[in-house]
């Protein structure tokens, strides 16, 4: 099966890749992983606490290609917007983007569960009550 | 190879579906059964008998190798039971693993990266077989996880339905979890030799 043109874009030139400090109190880890397939994605944010916004974001991704487009991607989506913002961004968008087939849908899926990880790490050094979210469409 | 609707394994082997299978037993009926079949049995049968032994011959090879392995017997009874599901994305792995994980692949990256530019291996080899072991390791508690789920599995055989389907649930996220660190240990290995 054949990549999109976009994944591959994203899988050869993939954005944001690195990491950030993870003890700073503005950073926000989100480690997610499907067991089944060995996918383990990290994606940090930097989050301004007076702005909410988020001035940074960083990913490291081991699994397919599809796997590292998603967060990548996730990455370039999250920076620049607020937390709440942030929180709207569904993994169906990341598919739509993507065009991911149904089989890689997972990786969007984790894509987003590293999204709202990331945020609840920083909310919770932050002592702020972490909303009940939707949990992503599994 | 799927089984016809009235021969699954445990059945070819006159057993119960329970998951502790006593080996000598196993053998002896797996030898009995392989002697009653063998060609030699069939040399003047007409062609519709000798095939028909041929096609039991196999499958009762099938049977024995899969039931002689816990691991795919467990796995061969949830999918008779229909309880097998590999590949869907339902419990979020544990923190833990994860972290450890991830940081094994870092590892191994960073040891692709050194044999590549000839770097010290020495320190990263070291690094990757403490965690070789320690995978190890958590596949041994795995497979000890898998044994007590057996148990109650057997214990629950004329249970109730919701019961069986908890233990089956269990006994298939162990499966997924098993292959998890499985492959994770495969995965160092290959890059250590």
């Amino acid at each position: 099966m054949a990549y999109s043109d976009k994944v591959v874009e994203h899988y050869n030139n993939p954005r944001n890749v690195g990491s950030l400090p993870k003890e700073d109190p503005n950073v926000g880890t989100g480690l997610v992983g499907a067991p089944e397939c060995g996918d383990v994605m990290k994606l940090q944010m930097k989050i301004n606490p007076d702005t909410q916004i988020i001035e940074e974001a960083k990913f490291k991704t081991f699994g397919c290609g599809s796997a590292i487009a998603s967060s990548s991607l996730a990455t370039e989506w999250v920076k620049g917007k607020t937390v709440e913002e942030a929180l709207s961004i569904k993994n169906t968008d990341i598919v739509r983007e993507l065009s991911l087939p149904p089989v890689k849908i997972h990786c969007s899926v984790l894509a987003e569960d590293a999204i709202k990880a990331a945020i609840g790490d920083w909310k919770k050094k932050h002592g702020v009550e972490v909303p009940v979210t939707e949990k992503a469409s599994h | 190879m799927t089984p016809t609707k009235a021969t699954d394994y445990f059945a070819i082997f006159g057993l119960p579906r329970k998951l502790w299978i006593e080996m000598g037993a196993l053998e002896q009926k797996f030898l009995q059964l392989s002697w009653k079949l063998h060609p030699d049995n069939f040399v003047n049968a007409p062609e519709q008998a000798r095939e028909l032994s041929l096609k039991r011959s196999s499958e009762l090879n099938d049977a024995y190798r899969t039931l002689r392995d816990p691991v795919a017997r467990v796995e061969y009874l949830l999918g008779i039971e229909g309880a097998r599901k590999e590949g869907e994305h339902k419990q979020q792995a544990p923190p833990e693993l994860l972290e450890e994980v991830f940081e094994l692949n870092e590892s191994l990256d960073e040891l692709r990266d050194a044999k590549e530019s000839g770097g010290d291996l020495a320190a990263l080899k070291s690094r990757l077989q403490s965690a070789e072991k320690n995978f190890q390791e958590k596949l041994s508690e795995v497979d000890v996880q898998l044994q007590d789920a057996g148990r109650e599995w057997d214990a629950a055989l004329d249970g109730d339905d919701p019961t069986r389907n908890k233990i089956k649930a269990r006994l298939n996220e162990l499966l997924n979890r098993r292959s998890y660190i499985r492959n994770l240990v495969t995965n160092v290995q290959k890059e250590l030799l």
